[in-house]
């Protein structure tokens, strides 16, 4: 092997890896090679932070939300507003370093799954912004409950191509653009959405989404003095929660919480919380680590009321930090993803993303019962807006058929 | 170690076929009798596929099949049971099982070694369990349970990878003739006949070329060149739309060549 793949982690304990078919090898060792080439390169690092302070808006806000913090009546709570990020998610960050690295690499087209909509926005942007064709997987499902985003991908000039096998979700989005980029390796780059796939998406993800808790570091230390007692992140494949976390590991006291989608409760089929019951460990989609499946290895079906959770796999990094008892994970069922989504909108007049909403529930969860003087860092990894047509189906059903079908019937 | 793999290989005229069925694709009945058909045909290199919810490197035919497969509730050890029973009765055919990692890995690879042995499978082929993964070297383990290590390359695949490759690879070596998925395309173009002839210098193991063939005249443009032609997707679609006798002509068309 080349010595150069022992300078990037290829395993994070037993998991991670590179679990493909020998075809996309190649692919992958091109991806690695670049990757290791320009990530410390002053030219390119200059260029990915000039983009995320002019075009990403970064660094986002760390806000204090003393409305909240009073309510609960326990720890301070900071939240980390990566929702006022261009296109409205962390999932800009990791798109810009990509497609940066596409160009370096000579790519002309990028492809992209997608699960909420958020990272297919995300990809479509920033292949607008760099001339790169663009197409995005997406599962049929995930289509129609985030249309305002496939609406928006097509207005940027992505194709967006609905995926209709297995559960019509993101795990199968992610095979999809997998097989895509198998017939198309020459030309086009995958931008993976979250810090999972085969070596080396995992830690290139969690490197590029690790501005957020290098800036969080920086702005509590200016805030506060001190670093943090507890950070909460939602973790569907977990590119913002690594992202959040991976500054901070190497402090000391500090506890790191995971939200996962405990959907409508824990029986199979009805959550993604791969952590809850009894943790699987497995292979697919390119790597090893905990995936929801059943006896035979089959994956299993998901639910979340955040598209951007519903997923059956979780990334390597996180599963071997599970292991380790660094991330304590816990399940957050819809309805109180929906309840916290209503209580900070109220609180602190900020609409969070629904996967978002699982981080403030834990955060919900937790704060009452931690001291007032630790502080807690929430990462708001998106803002509502996308989710608009399950949030006010949800909260506000009635009105909102009127009004969809009043546009329909006199709608120009 | 020998097998029905060397057998099948070692006094061939021509060229030799190898099918794919995947199990419980349309169902096992149909399964056992499409088997049959094949060994008539004199196809004596057959692959069961275990049906995956993920199935990495195949195509929509596959793929739809493996799915169907499984909404029937299609479990590994229907699969183990199919080819049990055939190999029984087919005692000249060899058999091997093709899925992904995942499943040999939620039974324990070498628990599902034992089965696929005792099961009278012949090889293995796992085409994401990657050699360069510890828990993916596992073709000594193999044919210590008498079945051989199918290793499955491409024509991107190179230099020193390839040599590992075929260090651990035994029976017989298993190359697309396009970096592509199963199914894909319609054909053999001249880049992958120059590919295959390539590879035959490199190695003395039998090759066995897949993905795309689609008809007799494939498998005749393959006959001196590699040892195998592998069909999958195309009888899958052949059985959907016309039933077995069409596969049964089909295969009698090639076996003509
Ligand atoms: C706003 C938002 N947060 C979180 C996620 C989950 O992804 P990850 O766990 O990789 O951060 C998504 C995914 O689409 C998202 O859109």
């Amino acid at each position: 092997m080349s010595r150069i793949s022992d300078m990037l982690p290829r395993h994070f304990g037993p998991y991670g890896g590179r679990y493909v078919p020998e075809m996309l090898v190649p692919a992958l060792e091109e991806l690695e090679q670049g990757y290791l080439k320009y990530k410390d390169d002053p030219e390119f690092t200059a260029e990915l932070t000039d983009l995320y302070q002019n075009y990403c808006g970064r660094p986002t806000p760390l806000y204090f939300a003393e409305n909240l913090t009073r309510e609960l009546g326990g720890c301070k709570i900071y939240l980390k507003l990566e929702g006022l990020a261009h296109t409205g998610a962390h999932k800009i960050n990791n798109a810009l370093g990509q497609a940066l690295l596409a160009k370096r690499l000579g790519k002309t087209k990028v492809i992209a799954e997608t699960g909420a909509g958020q990272h297919g926005l995300a990809s479509a942007t920033v292949a607008a912004r760099f001339g790169l064709e663009c197409k995005v997987f997406m599962g049929e499902v995930d289509v129609r409950r985030q249309y305002p985003n496939v609406y928006a991908m097509k207005l940027l000039g992505a194709e967006v191509i609905p995926v209709t096998d297995g559960t019509k979700t993101l795990k199968d989005a992610v095979n999809a653009t997998l097989k895509y980029w198998i017939q198309n390796l020459k030309d086009t780059h995958y931008i993976l959405g979250s810090a999972l796939g085969p070596f080396p998406y995992p830690v290139m993800v969690r490197d590029f989404q690790s501005v957020i808790g290098r800036e969080a570091r920086t702005q509590i230390l200016e805030r506060e003095g001190r670093l943090p007692n507890h950070l909460v992140a939602c973790v569907g494949g977990g590119s913002n929660s690594i992202g959040l976390f991976h500054p901070f590991l190497q402090d000391a006291g500090i506890r790191f919480h995971g939200a996962e989608a405990g959907g409508r409760g824990p029986a199979v089929g009805d959550n993604a919380a791969r952590f809850g019951g009894k943790p699987k460990v497995g292979i697919a989609q390119g790597y090893k680590s905990y995936f929801l499946q059943d006896e035979s290895g089959q994956l299993q079906d998901t639910h979340s009321v955040s598209a951007g959770l519903d997923y059956a796999g979780v990334g390597p990094e996180l599963a071997w930090l599970h292991d380790q008892s660094v991330i304590e994970f816990a399940p957050i069922t819809d309805v109180q993803a929906l309840d916290a989504f209503k209580r900070l909108t109220r609180l602190e007049g900020i609409i969070p993303a629904l996967e978002s909403s699982h981080a403030v529930a834990r955060a919900i969860e937790l704060a009452p019962t931690l001291p007032k003087d630790e502080i807690m860092i929430v990462n708001i990894s998106g803002r509502g807006d996308k989710d608009i047509f399950i949030t006010a189906m949800e909260l506000d059903r009635e009105n909102w058929i009127a009004f969809l079908e009043n546009e329909v019937r006199h709608g120009k | 170690m020998e097998n029905n793999i060397d057998r099948a290989l070692a006094n061939k005229a021509g060229i030799q076929l190898m099918t794919h069925v995947v199990a419980g694709y349309p169902d096992l009945d149909v399964n056992a009798d499409l088997i049959r058909l094949m060994a008539s045909r004199g196809v004596k290199l057959i692959e069961i596929q275990i049906p995956f919810t993920d199935p990495l490197a195949d195509g929509p035919t596959i793929m739809r099949a493996n799915q169907a497969a499984l909404d029937q509730g299609v479990t590994p050890r229907h699969c183990f049971e199919l080819c049990a029973a055939l190999s029984k009765e087919l005692p000249d055919v060899a058999f091997m099982f093709m899925t992904y990692a995942n499943i040999p890995f939620a039974l324990g690879l070498e628990t599902f070694m034992a089965k696929a042995s005792q099961s009278g499978a012949s090889g293995l082929i796992l085409p994401d369990l990657s050699w360069d993964e510890s828990d993916g070297d596992y073709a000594g383990a193999a044919r210590e349970h008498g079945l051989h290590p199918i290793m499955v390359i491409s024509p991107d695949t190179g230099g020193p990878r390839l040599d590992a490759i075929l260090s651990r690879a035994s029976g017989l070596l298993y190359t697309t003739l396009k970096v592509g998925i199963t199914g894909a395309g319609a054909g053999i173009d001249q880049a992958g006949v120059e590919y295959v002839r390539n590879l035959k210098k490199k190695t003395a193991l039998p090759i066995a070329a897949g993905f795309g063939i689609s008809s007799p005249d494939h498998v005749r443009m393959l006959d001196g060149l590699a040892d195998v032609a592998v069909i999958g997707s195309h009888i899958i679609n052949l059985m959907d739309a016309q039933g077995l006798g069409a596969v049964d002509e089909f295969l009698a068309a090639c076996a003509r060549t």
